[in-house]
């Protein structure tokens, strides 16, 4: 596969610009889905184009493509959300991390030849620099050794931090047995939304009836809705136990009283209460 | 809540018969899945799409629809992929065709109702920073640093340091992910 150099044309991919040109759009998708090392490519354009959003320096049109293309994934709208707090940390907190090495680093280049204008000086320049030739390339071979580690250890770290976003729960389980029927006999089921929960794995215990398909939908406790529906069969075992098993999106819940109304083949509805609520 | 509309949701049934075209092995064939879920629900975001996560299911049901007659498939990501490119397609069709109020809809960015969270965050997000190493404590915290033309010049001698403009945006990327990382966790535990 061969790899994108035109980072420009990676910008244009990720704006939108490209998908009415579709051989030129199928090159980028693939470029980038069988490349590897083209991740932090793409992922430092994004990151650029947030932030560049953020500072108001964007032109007209690529505002207008960024709010309707590019901010339509909730996962760049977090990217957003995030590249705002940290702006909103380094200008409340500025001085928090200003330290001496700073000053180092933004000092104005010093005119340093201009202290060396006689040949005496310069000669005694060559010659400091010969009597130290040896010690400097032992510095640099260490130098070097020590920069291959570096680069050996920032690998790892980057794999872990990938291993890490992959072992974050993205999904909780939510198992409900008892409809409303039953009153306050049982107390009302409870699932735990956290920031990285994107479904909620349902388990519904049928109370007998018939193998056809249910149609389930999800409303708030005062009926509002449907907020989501689907048509589904159920699993029956071996020893006839039927449930239904589906997940649900946790995007847009809130901390509240949900129902999933089940309605059967025949006719009869019931509700299962759930109590949503969000990690603080 | 957005309403989404009636979807049909992968059956275990479906989902197992998926993951047995990707191995006969269960632990290699969640690895693959979640491999290939990775790179296309990356796939979908990069298109602009308002729900990457859908699609993938999407996808997912149309390939386990195909299974039984696709034949022999060298490769079930490129196999997934093909899917996926045609789901995107029809997708953007429906986006074009979508009233102007539906996007409008889109823009709202996700704000944290409770500023409670938002506090949290902001002191996660300064123990996270203590997190870094010194190195990338050191860039951030530069990158940010003045206004205008002072930044602007900041920002250029970073580049310099670290070997150009374009070193200095990966390097500041991979920092920025590790501090999303970082805080999000913490602020789960703090949650917790």
């Amino acid at each position: 596969m061969k790899n994108i150099t035109d980072l420009n044309l990676v910008r244009q991919y990720l704006l939108g610009r490209l998908d009415e040109q579709a051989d030129l759009e199928d090159n980028v998708s693939d470029g980038i889905l069988f490349n590897d090392e083209m991740t932090d490519i793409v992922d430092s354009i994004e990151d650029e184009i947030i932030e560049e959003y953020l500072e108001g320096s964007l032109s007209s049109v690529d505002r207008e493509a960024v709010d309707k293309y590019f901010l339509q994934p909730p996962e760049r709208q977090e990217k957003l959300r995030f590249a705002k707090l940290l702006k909103h940390h380094f200008e409340t907190k500025p001085s928090r991390y200003s330290g001496t090495k700073h000053e180092n680093f933004v000092r104005p280049p010093v005119p340093w030849l201009s202290h060396f204008r006689t040949y005496g000086q310069f000669a005694a320049l060559v010659l400091l620099i010969f009597s130290t030739l040896i010690y400097v390339n032992g510095v640099r071979r260490s130098q070097g050794r020590l920069e291959s580690e570096l680069v050996q250890e920032r690998e790892r770290s980057s794999n872990l931090v990938k291993e890490a976003e992959l072992l974050q729960p993205s999904m909780v389980p939510l198992t409900l047995v008892a409809d409303r029927s039953r009153g306050a006999e049982i107390p009302i089921p409870q699932v735990k939304i956290k920031s990285s929960t994107r479904r909620i794995i349902v388990e519904i215990a049928l109370q007998g009836g018939p193998s056809g398909p249910y149609d389930v939908r999800l409303e708030t406790k005062e009926g509002k809705g449907p907020l989501w529906s689907a048509r589904l069969s159920p699993l029956i075992s071996s020893s006839g136990d039927a449930r239904l098993l589906f997940d649900l999106p946790s995007r847009g819940i809130e901390s509240d009283v949900y129902s999933l109304v089940v309605s059967s083949p025949t006719g009869a509805l019931r509700h299962y209460d759930f109590q949503a609520k969000l990690a603080k | 809540m957005v309403q989404r509309g009636a979807r049909r949701a992968l059956t275990a049934e479906g989902f197992g018969k998926f993951l047995r075209w990707l191995s006969e092995n269960d632990e290699l064939a969640v690895r693959e899945y979640q491999s290939i879920r990775m790179k296309l629900v990356r796939y979908f975001i990069h298109k602009g799409c308002s729900d990457p996560d859908d699609l993938f299911d999407k996808t997912v049901d149309v390939v386990v629809g195909k299974i039984d007659t696709c034949g022999e498939c060298p490769s079930p990501l490129a196999y997934c992929y093909g899917v996926a490119k045609n789901i995107w397609r029809q997708d953007l069709r429906e986006r074009k065709s979508a009233p102007p109020a539906a996007l409008e809809e889109h823009m709202a960015l996700p704000v944290y109702p409770d500023p409670q969270i938002h506090e949290q965050e902001l002191k996660c997000l300064e123990h996270c920073m203590d997190q870094l190493v010194p190195g990338d404590r050191d860039i951030v915290a530069r990158y940010h640093q003045g206004q205008g033309h002072e930044k602007i010049e900041t920002r250029r001698r970073l580049a310099d340091g670290l070997g150009g403009v374009n070193a200095l945006r990966i390097r500041m990327c991979r920092i920025r992910k590790d501090l999303r990382v970082c805080v999000a966790a913490c602020v789960d535990q703090w949650a917790n």
